[in-house]
């Protein structure tokens, strides 16, 4: 338990000596390669933070273009649903033209056919109703009737407006005309006598007409004076009643 | 250096000093650890073997130990603290191999260890606060502390002294006590309980050690 002073002194250098060894040879590069690796580490860390926020950045800008994308497809979607409902109205309308121009001009047809058969029935209708008439005109026709048609015509020509008679006479005066009476049958005489005179009297010739007779005329009287011919007959009434049913 | 006796015996003599197996050992361990530590410091890499992870365990237990008392002195108390505890953890254990006595049994090296501690304290103190302020912290919390704080400057160097060489001298002797009235292997336990107690002594001395220095560095801050 002697304190050596050799002893203490060479302990002290020899541990001074090992501390300095130890913190050149040892201390230092062991904690020089622990500050590279911390740094490295650390290094590490820094660049996968900053690659995480890189990927995040990434992913916000992928939801982004995503979103954007979505939002574009959308109103792609609107507009072509705009646009097909545009054509389809435009469609429907075009097809709702040619459909009323189709069924105009159906009904047109229709009622074209309609009037065409209506004229057609009207113009049988007519035509036998003028054959009918005919047939017993032809039958019931006789002197009397002729003499009752007389007497219209003698009361129609006394009817004459006044500018019928000036143009009458201003023929006749110009160009002096025999008159021809023409009947179905022989005019009496008394009646012939009223006719010659109501027809100089309305014409102002001067000379008497000539009779003559027509069973065409069925029944009634025509009379030609000059360009004029004045007549009360059946035949020329069916005629009328025929060309009534070519006038409709 | 194979002595089994008590006794510090010179082994020879250099001139007036006489160089003793306490000596003797300190210096085969400065030059194993100054060979290892260059050897290792070779042969660092950015991705650690199984050796450089336990090295690089060691240092920053040391590291992590001084930040926690002195962290803002770390780089200026590891390279001293830690020689301490590596010298005290190797200096206790190697009683154990056949032919070695501890450094540490002799109060010769522990008291210069103490001496060394006292001394750092000091050296810390006024080279980080200044002469002034370090000599400033013996009045405090009141001038009259003066004379107890220069007392316990003293005698806790002596006490660091004396725990380690009694704990380590003690251990050696009853190993050598057993050994004598038992036989061969009897000791075999004692020496067990002489591992466990190595690297209890050698982690106090350090640790107080780190507490005296960084006490004198921070007894104001």
């Amino acid at each position: 338990m002697e304190l050596s002073w050799s002893t203490f002194i060479l302990e002290i250098i020899n541990f001074l000596v090992l501390v300095w060894v130890l913190k050149h040879f040892f201390y230092r590069p062991v904690l020089d390669v622990i500050t590279r690796r911390r740094r490295e580490v650390e290094k590490t860390m820094t660049d996968a933070k900053a690659l995480e926020e890189q990927a995040e950045q990434l992913k916000q800008q992928y939801e982004g273009r995503v979103a954007e994308w979505k939002e574009e497809r959308q109103q792609a979607r609107d507009a072509l649903s705009r646009e097909l409902e545009t054509e389809r109205t435009r469609r429907l309308k075009v097809l709702q033209q040619e459909l009323e121009q189709t069924r105009a001009r159906a009904q047109a047809t229709e009622e074209s056919r309609l009037a065409v058969a209506t004229r057609a029935i009207e113009a049988s209708a007519l035509e036998q109703g003028a054959r009918f008439a005919t047939r017993i005109l032809e039958q019931a026709a006789g002197p009397e009737l002729e003499s009752r048609l007389i007497d219209l015509f003698l009361d129609q020509l006394s009817q004459l407006p006044d500018e019928k008679l000036e143009g009458l006479r201003r023929q006749q005066a110009s160009e002096p005309t025999r008159i021809s009476v023409i009947t179905a049958y022989p005019v009496p005489e008394q009646l012939r006598t009223s006719l010659t005179q109501s027809l100089m009297a309305v014409s102002g010739a001067d000379q008497p007409p000539d009779f003559e007779t027509n069973p065409d005329l069925i029944a009634g009287i025509e009379v030609t004076l000059g360009a004029w011919k004045l007549a009360a007959n059946v035949r020329d009434e069916l005629k009328g009643f025929r060309g009534f049913e070519h006038h409709v | 250096m194979a002595d089994n006796s008590l006794a510090i015996a010179p082994v020879f003599s250099l001139g007036p000093l006489d160089i003793t197996s306490t000596v003797v050992t300190s210096w085969v361990i400065t030059a194993a650890l100054a060979l290892f530590g260059w050897l290792v410091s070779r042969r660092l890499q950015p991705d650690p073997g199984p050796l450089q992870t336990a090295i690089e365990g060691i240092v920053l237990a040391i590291e992590d130990a001084v930040t926690e008392v002195a962290p803002q002195y770390v780089s200026q108390l590891l390279p001293f603290v830690g020689s301490l505890w590596i010298f005290l953890v190797i200096a206790n254990l190697v009683g154990l191999v056949p032919g070695f006595n501890s450094p540490t049994r002799d109060l010769s090296a522990t008291a210069a260890l103490a001496s060394l501690v006292f001394l750092s304290t000091h050296w810390f103190g006024i080279r980080i606060r200044g002469f002034r302020g370090y000599l400033r912290h013996y009045l405090t919390p009141s001038p009259i502390l003066l004379p107890f704080n220069l007392i316990s400057e003293i005698t806790r160097t002596v006490a660091l002294a004396v725990r380690l060489f009694g704990n380590m001298m003690s251990l050696e002797m009853a190993a050598l006590l057993i050994l004598m009235v038992a036989g061969f292997l009897a000791p075999v336990p004692i020496l067990m309980l002489h591992i466990i107690e190595a690297l209890v002594q050698a982690y106090i001395f350090g640790m107080l050690a780190l507490i005296y220095v960084a006490g004198g560095i921070q007894s104001q801050h």
